[in-house]
């Protein structure tokens, strides 16, 4: 009798939806879930297939025409609860997902992306043309894309690795870091917290790094050319290799590297800055001891922070 | 068939006609069917008038326009990126939040210091005028104090969770606004600082527009 | 998670607020150099605009000049006041362009024709009805003067005295042209 009702009671929470629809090529995928979990995954079929574990309240709706599949939930009474959703896409499909209290998850795409949530993750692997993801309060992830990409989150940290393409980075809360990326174009800036970069300095390319309250670590590869220009209020400039600075203060220098046909910009209010060259800011030592707790997370969640 | 008095009839339609006139003007109205008729239709005219619609232009004007307003730094470069998506449904959706606690004030929020003490004692560096004004143009006042009032408003559509985290964000850019705007007070003509802290109070503003966006919904 | 909606009637009133209040921000913002908050303002009011371009100067030249508008509107923002309404500062610099733009727009029509008849020449026939012009289209046909009188009192809201202004004309002219509009507008009612 009790394992009976058990049952039951299980059953009604937990409600699966499967359901699959053809696409056409150039259609976009729009999903918005209040609450719960997005994650998309890619195949090679013409289709769309959405599965989603749900309470038996809310009914999930798939609208698809020649230009856009939509997914949402709708409750029979009162708004939605949560629910988690498997999507699995052609790869080229452009997405646009969306959530409150909503981690979103991407796997395999070749399209455009689209990810905004407020209390939630976002991580990503994939992704071409724009892709722009966003969070209040949750990490950003970004690996494996290509094109014009914009990262913003507001309390916590943006990571991205293996870009190519223009990059625009900003958290206010958080630190940035972005390894193995190759790019004309970056911008990365926090407001407490580190950024690192660890790519390329094209020439002509344009690369901005700033923070108010932290480190920045930003690499150099050997033969670049590029114009540095450093400016920190409070904080110390140094260099794994020799520079020659010229400049009127302390604090606000310049100095160009090879032909300088690049242009890179440093400023941290209240912190450091150590240009080294790739894969060396990690090792750096000097840095490290520096930096004892550099890879103990930031505490994010913790509401007794001193502020 | 028109007489003297049709050409008035506009006046006395909008008030405009002079106190002497207006009995006489009655009078004739109440002996001439084709005035009244007239007067009738004129009032149409404006009724159909002030019914009008706005309609947008069929072609999207925005691109050529942009062009002319230009671009000179990469903050608006990827401004002029198409998002493909400006979250519409995630606002509406924060606004069907839940109270989650009641009580005590909300938002410590602390305005933004533009307190005479703290206020740069020089002007601005000759190339950043926008700069120098930015801090005491009263319009940022105005735009932050509104946001504010909206926050406040919205206190209701947003859970503890949320508010807790724009609030210690909130805190850590006015921290900076304040770390810049001390060091401006000894370095008035310091470019590096002047932009430092128009970025910050920009950074500021976005993030109170973010916040007022996930309280309210944007039409 | 339960959740629970506020009133709608609150909600409405709020948001109005909002928008209001966010649209403050924009303009901040936008003063700034931010393009993306001028683009938003720009979508809130084209509408608007493009349409007082339209009924002022006709359809052909409505797209120009609003371009032109929200170019100039760019290029002013230092000077707008955070008191005023943005949309009524904003629609005074259209009206500014518009008509600053109207000697050059070059059309034949005699600008301030005193003929009831004007819109005779034009295709409908005053007295029937399935022939009669869309009331929009009427207006444009309407000679330039009378027009601009028109859509600056009725549609707009402003008074005589402020157009006199605008339009360098005298009270009076600007009285007895509006009266003129809308004496022919009248066979053009849907």
């Amino acid at each position: 009798m009790l394992t009976t009702v058990a049952t039951l009671a299980a059953l009604a929470l937990a409600q699966q939806t499967d359901t699959t629809v053809p696409v056409r090529a150039g259609a976009r995928l729009e999903v918005n879930n209040f609450g719960g979990e997005i994650a998309v995954k890619t195949w090679s079929k013409s289709a769309v297939r959405v599965t989603a574990s749900h309470s038996s309240r809310d009914r999930i709706t798939v609208d698809a025409s020649d230009q856009v599949v939509r997914v949402k939930s709708e409750s029979r009474r009162g708004p939605s609860q949560l629910v988690d959703y498997e999507i699995t896409v052609p790869a080229a499909m452009a997405l646009a997902l969306t959530g409150v209290y909503t981690d979103i998850s991407v796997e395999g795409s070749e399209g455009e992306i689209t990810a905004e949530t407020v209390q939630g993750t976002v991580k990503v692997s994939g992704g071409s043309g724009n892709v722009s993801l966003k969070s209040v309060q949750g990490d950003v992830t970004l690996e494996k894309a290509r094109g014009r990409i914009d990262l913003s989150s507001v309390n916590e940290t943006i990571k991205a690795s293996q870009i190519s393409g223009d990059i625009s980075a900003e958290t206010v809360n958080g630190d940035i870091t972005l390894v193995q990326i190759e790019s004309g174009n970056t911008e990365a800036t926090t407001v407490n917290g580190d950024v690192m970069y660890d790519g390329t300095m094209k020439e002509g390319g344009r690369y901005r790094f700033s923070t108010h309250d932290g480190d920045l670590r930003v690499s150099i590869p050997e033969k670049s050319n590029v114009s540095v220009s450093v400016s920190t209020f409070n904080g110390d400039f140094s260099a794994c290799f020799p520079v020659q600075l010229v400049g009127k203060t302390k604090h606000r220098f310049s100095f160009t590297i090879g032909s300088g046909s690049g242009r890179l910009e440093l400023e941290s209010f209240n912190g450091d800055i150590r240009l080294c060259r790739p894969g060396q800011l990690a090792k750096d030592k000097d840095w490290r001891a520096k930096n004892k707790d550099w890879d103990k997370d930031k505490d994010h969640d913790n509401d007794q922070e001193e502020e | 068939m028109s007489d003297t008095w049709t050409n008035r009839l506009s006046e006395y339609l909008d008030g405009d006609l002079p106190a002497t006139e207006r009995p006489a003007l009655e009078a004739h109205l109440q002996g001439c069917g084709d005035c009244r008729t007239t007067l009738a239709q004129l009032r149409r005219v404006v009724a159909r008038a002030q019914a009008l619609d706005d309609r947008p232009p069929t072609a999207d004007l925005w691109p050529a326009i942009a062009r002319h307003v230009g671009v000179v730094s990469l903050d608006a470069r990827r401004a002029r990126r198409r998002l493909s998506f400006t979250v519409p449904q995630l606002a509406a959706a924060a606004v069907a939040l839940a109270l989650l606690s009641g009580g005590s004030a909300w938002l410590m929020l602390r305005r933004s210091p533009v307190s005479p003490a703290s206020r740069p004692t020089t002007t601005r560096s000759p190339i950043l005028t926008n700069v120098g004004t930015y801090e005491a143009n009263p319009r940022y006042a105005a735009a932050v104090a509104s946001l504010e009032r909206v926050l406040a408003h919205g206190r209701s559509r947003l859970d503890t969770a949320t508010v807790r985290v724009i609030e210690k964000n909130l805190g850590i850019i006015d921290r900076a606004i304040r770390d810049a705007q001390s060091a401006l007070a000894a370095d008035p003509a310091n470019s590096y600082l002047n932009l430092h802290l128009a970025q910050e109070m920009r950074r500021k503003l976005e993030l109170l527009r973010q916040a007022a966006a996930l309280a309210g919904t944007r039409t | 998670m339960e959740l629970t909606t506020p009133g709608v009637a609150t909600l409405r009133r709020d948001l109005d607020q909002t928008a209001r209040d966010a649209e403050t921000a924009d303009v901040a913002l936008a003063a700034s150099g931010d393009g993306r908050a001028f683009e938003r303002l720009y979508r809130t009011h084209v509408a608007r605009i493009h349409s007082l371009a339209r009924r002022m100067t006709g359809e052909e030249h409505a797209d120009d000049l609003t371009q032109d508008v929200f170019v100039r509107a760019w290029s002013k923002l230092s000077t707008f006041r955070a008191e005023a309404a943005f949309g009524t500062w904003l629609h005074r610099l259209a009206v500014n362009v518009i008509l600053a733009r109207r000697t050059t727009l070059g059309t034949e029509r005699s600008r301030y024709d005193d003929s009831e008849n004007v819109l005779d020449g034009v295709a409908s026939r005053p007295h029937t009805a399935e022939l009669s012009l869309d009331f929009e289209a009427a207006l444009e046909r309407l000679p330039d003067g009378a027009r601009q009188v028109f859509v600056l009192h009725d549609i707009e809201g402003y008074r005589h005295e402020e157009i006199a202004d605008l339009l360098g004309i005298v009270p009076g002219t600007s009285k007895s042209q509006l009266h003129h509009a809308r004496m022919a507008l009248r066979q053009h009612l849907e």
